[in-house]
């Protein structure tokens, strides 16, 4: 039905798709994941005609979709979803299940105006369809009302009922799971389920929420580096090793011992920075709720976790750049939420966004320099230099020349100038070569070493749990596991739950496996929470007739698949 | 549906019988005013569809409506043609400039869609309404003047017929703010309005930008094009001062101001424009307290800008929008305390 062939995309010097084959037949789910920058977006966006590809075909039931602009792909039946929600917000729900219908029809813009037999005619029929699909997808409630009003969960679904009123044969989702928690997500499966049955339409999914891409596709490409790296059932997928290689960068062939040296966590010392049952978001999404964690003088900890799962927004709230909804912020003793971000960073909480937050056409002495403002005084900025010498010699050039690991040491040694009590650092390592991640690994080394905590949100989760004391491991906007960094470490298959949709195995065998059979409630929430409905209540049936607690039958059962 | 369209017409009908009468018994001043106040109407209406229901910038509707005025002018002056068939020429003028400036909209968002068309505004008030090369369409520095002119038959020039050019002005605003308060409602409204809450998600949907958006563009200028033909038949002659770019920036601000989503609100920026600097230097002068005052009109502009920056703060969705809210609120919370079943969103 759609047939990608050799699709090659560069941007500038970056060739971010080289040669990239794809297939999907009628009625399939298609999954397409990959770790941050392997080039699904660029697919889906040739695909669903966004950008057009530098090399090779797109062919969709025979029509060539290369040079097709979006109206016209829309007439061959294609429709899609988007990331960041576009429902036209000032419309109500049926309104916006209608246009796409009209659009496709043949009207005429005078007749409509003048509400002509022929344009009422044809509007009545188009409002009956639209409320027998939202009838279907169970949205007839919010039929009259306004789509910006919506929580963003049902804005999702309203985007799928939307897509649905084009009569589509093909449905492109993109990030269909991006800002719902894990019980939004389950419905969503649910729903994904629903649609292909009652629609019959194929659908191509991209999303980093694995739990979805598991749970709903039938079939999974992965990519990485442009590259498509493998493809095959979800279940194989899976436990594909070079697929968990990719997520989690490569096991670092450390030995044990070196591990060990890592300093211990030291809970003599009262927290440097407490945050408790944090919630923020943007807009109608909230994307962390009820984030707790702390960070004690001079400790390393890692934020881990999938794309999308709120450790960006994590960090954006504890400095200051974006308002908490709930929640509190503790800094050396002093409630700072909601303080103002330059104030959080004059009391020595210095923030390095996802991205450096540099000045381009500043050079590196005077990005340097301008550390004196912040301080108040004049700044000695030779201890910069000494962290990295390669500065020295590059002081006169603009920092939007350097390279990015460059300017990542220009970002650091900025932050230690003003002499900080805590750096939170983000994507440190994003688009940078390992070798020059790993000279930046050391650095934060010599961070602890000088007495300054350091709080990582990183995506090489190995490198990240081999300097940091403790981690955080992230999912669906709360904190899903923290523990030492040595433990996480050791439980591989517990981080790669997070990343790959197995925590819930993975998590009931480490408690069935310490506990026998005892039923952890805080776990049969987790499993009653991603559990389909029609699964739970197999289950609840099940520890009816045996007389024994759900979730031990639950366990008993996930056990059993693990071993096979 | 059909019950909301008997009562939209029986509103207009209304409002056309009693705008009408007004000017009645006025001196020729307020009578001028009164017509001048229609053909503003028009621009403001064209800019509800355009940015209302569109949501496209423009900054160049007085050149729509001087390109209607003048091309009206001609008609008349040159050809003696009745003035309904001037009119008609006018708006078809607009309505091909009006797709031509489109040509950049669909290329351009936003700030540099306001740029480009404040150039073409900027080049029709300096060069093509000013210069010789074009004194086919403006009648040389003089402009047109419009002594003779009679439609359907009838006598209509300026001095002594204005009430009748008024009550076929006033009947063609109403039966186009009709047409546009229907349009909203309807498929091609809700495409319009697709286009404004987000054009990529439009595209996606099967709406054809081009087609759509140069339709908004041609249409909106027609609207401003049929107020500004009236302009040479209440005016008597036309001339570039009134559409020059400050007149277009003018209709932009007081769009907003009224509340540019809203057609009623067309109609209230439209008579506040032309009565209220009027009013200002009629009797805006007098003693106060011992010593002399003078309002001129520049003390309208500095209201203008005043208001502007007032209303952003206190009525974000423009005097008749936000009014429209607090009075539809009151109304449905009157309902609840009475215990009537209310809809509620």
């Amino acid at each position: 039905m759609l047939r990608v062939r050799d699709v090659t995309v560069r941007f500038g010097g970056i060739v971010a798709l080289d040669g990239v084959s794809l297939d999907l037949n009628r009625g399939e789910i298609l999954g397409l994941i990959g770790p941050n920058g392997a080039g699904k977006t660029t697919l889906f966006n040739c695909i669903s005609g966004v950008i057009a590809p530098d090399k090779g075909t797109i062919f969709f039931e025979g029509h060539s979709l290369v040079y097709a602009p979006p109206h016209v792909r829309a007439r061959f039946g294609i429709a899609r979803t988007f990331q960041n929600l576009q429902l036209w917000g000032s419309m109500t729900v049926a309104e916006n299940l209608v246009v796409p219908m009209d659009a496709l029809g043949r009207r005429n813009t005078f007749s409509d105006a003048l509400h002509l037999p022929f344009s009422s005619y044809a509007e009545r029929a188009s409002m009956e369809r639209a409320r027998a699909i939202l009838h279907v997808l169970d949205l007839d409630r919010y039929a009259g009302t306004l789509a910006g009003d919506l929580p963003a969960g049902i804005q999702r679904r309203v985007e799928i009922a939307r897509a649905l009123a084009m009569r589509p044969r093909l449905l492109l989702l993109d990030e269909p799971a991006a800002g719902l928690d894990a019980q939004e997500t389950a419905r969503l499966a649910e729903l994904l389920h629903a649609v292909r049955e009652r629609f019959h339409v194929s659908m191509l999914l991209v999303d980093h929420d694995m739990s979805l891409v598991m749970r709903v596709c039938d079939y999974v490409y992965v990519l990485d580096f442009g590259k498509l790296l493998a493809r095959g059932q979800p279940a194989a997928i899976r436990t594909d090793p070079k697929v968990i290689a990719a997520y989690l960068g490569e096991e670092s062939k450390k030995l044990e011992g070196e591990v060990a040296t890592v300093v211990p966590t030291r809970p003599q010392h009262a927290p440097l920075l407490e945050v408790k049952q944090l919630a923020a978001g943007y807009g109608g999404l909230e994307v962390i709720r009820d984030v707790s964690l702390e960070v004690r003088p001079g400790e390393v900890v890692a934020c881990i976790g999938a794309n999308g799962a709120g450790k960006t927004t994590t960090l954006r709230a504890i400095s200051g750049m974006i308002h908490p909804r709930r929640g509190r912020v503790m800094f050396g003793g002093r409630d700072v939420t909601g303080t103002s971000a330059e104030r959080i960073a004059q009391l020595g909480l210095i923030h390095i966004p996802e991205g450096r937050g540099l000045f381009p056409n500043l050079s590196v002495e005077d990005t340097l320099r301008l550390v004196s403002n912040t301080a108040g005084h004049d700044v000695n900025i030779t201890p910069a230099f000494e962290l990295f010498p390669k500065l020295r010699q590059r002081r006169r050039q603009l920092v939007g020349t350097l390279s990015g690991g460059e300017q990542q040491m220009v970002a650091l040694g900025r932050a230690i100038l003003s002499e900080p009590r805590l750096v939170m650092i983000d994507e440190m390592s994003q688009g940078l070569a390992p070798t020059v991640v790993r000279q930046l690994f050391d650095i934060i080394r010599v961070f602890r070493e000088q007495g300054i905590a350091v709080l990582l949100v990183e995506q090489f989760v190995e490198s990240a749990l081999d300097v940091a004391d403790r981690a955080y491991v992230f999912e669906h906007g709360s904190i899903r596991l923290s523990g030492p960094a040595v433990e996480l470490r050791a439980d591989r298959k517990l981080v790669a739950g997070s990343y790959l949709g197995t925590a819930v195995d993975a998590t009931a065998v480490a408690a069935a496996n310490g506990n026998g059979h005892h039923v952890d409630p805080a776990l049969m929430e987790i499993v009653s929470v991603r559990v389909p409905a029609k699964v739970k209540r197999a289950l609840e049936q099940r520890a009816e007739v045996e007389g024994r607690p759900t979730g031990a039958v639950a366990i008993e059962l996930l056990e059993k698949v693990d071993h096979q | 549906m059909t019950s909301r369209l008997i009562f939209r017409v029986l509103i207009a009908l209304v409002a056309f019988t009693v705008l009408a009468r007004i000017p009645v018994g006025f001196d020729v001043g307020f009578k001028f005013d009164a017509g001048l106040a229609v053909i503003w109407a028009f621009a403001l209406l064209s800019l509800v569809l355009l940015t209302g229901y569109v949501g496209q910038i423009s900054l160049c509707q007085a050149t729509f409506a001087g390109v209607g005025a003048y091309a009206a002018g001609m008609m008349s002056a040159t050809f003696h043609v009745d003035y309904i068939v001037a009119v008609a020429v006018g708006v078809a003028a607009a309505f091909a400039l009006g797709v031509i400036v489109g040509l950049p909209a669909l290329r351009l968002h936003g700030i540099t869609l306001a740029i480009v068309t404040l150039g073409i505004a900027l080049v029709f008030d300096r060069y093509v309404f000013q210069d010789h090369a074009f004194e086919w369409l403006t009648g040389g520095t003089g402009g047109w003047r419009v002594g003779q002119a009679s439609m359907f038959g009838l006598q209509m020039d300026s001095s002594k017929h204005l009430m009748g050019a008024y009550v076929v002005l006033l009947a063609l605003f109403c039966l186009v703010a009709l047409l546009l308060v229907n349009l909203h409602d309807s498929g091609a409204g809700r495409r319009f309005r697709a286009i404004r809450d987000s054009e990529l998600a439009a595209a996606t949907m099967g709406v054809n930008l081009t087609r759509y958006k140069l339709l908004a563009f041609g249409m909106s200028a027609a609207i401003a094009g049929m107020g500004g033909a009236f302009y040479p038949l209440v005016a008597g002659s036309v001339s570039p001062q009134p559409f020059w770019l400050f007149t277009s920036l003018q209709f932009a601000a007081i769009a907003v101001l009224m509340g540019v989503r809203y057609v009623p609100a067309a109609a209230l920026g439209g008579a506040f424009m032309a009565f209220v600097p009027d009013v200002l230097t009629r009797y805006g002068h007098g003693t106060l307290f011992g010593r002399q005052y003078e309002i001129s009109y520049d003390w309208f502009q500095i209201a203008v800008g005043v208001l502007l920056i007032v209303q952003l703060i206190t009525l974000p969705d423009g005097v008749w929008g936000d009014l429209r809210h607090r009075v539809l609120n009151a109304r449905s919370a009157a309902g609840a305390l009475r215990g009537r079943k209310v809809e509620v969103a």
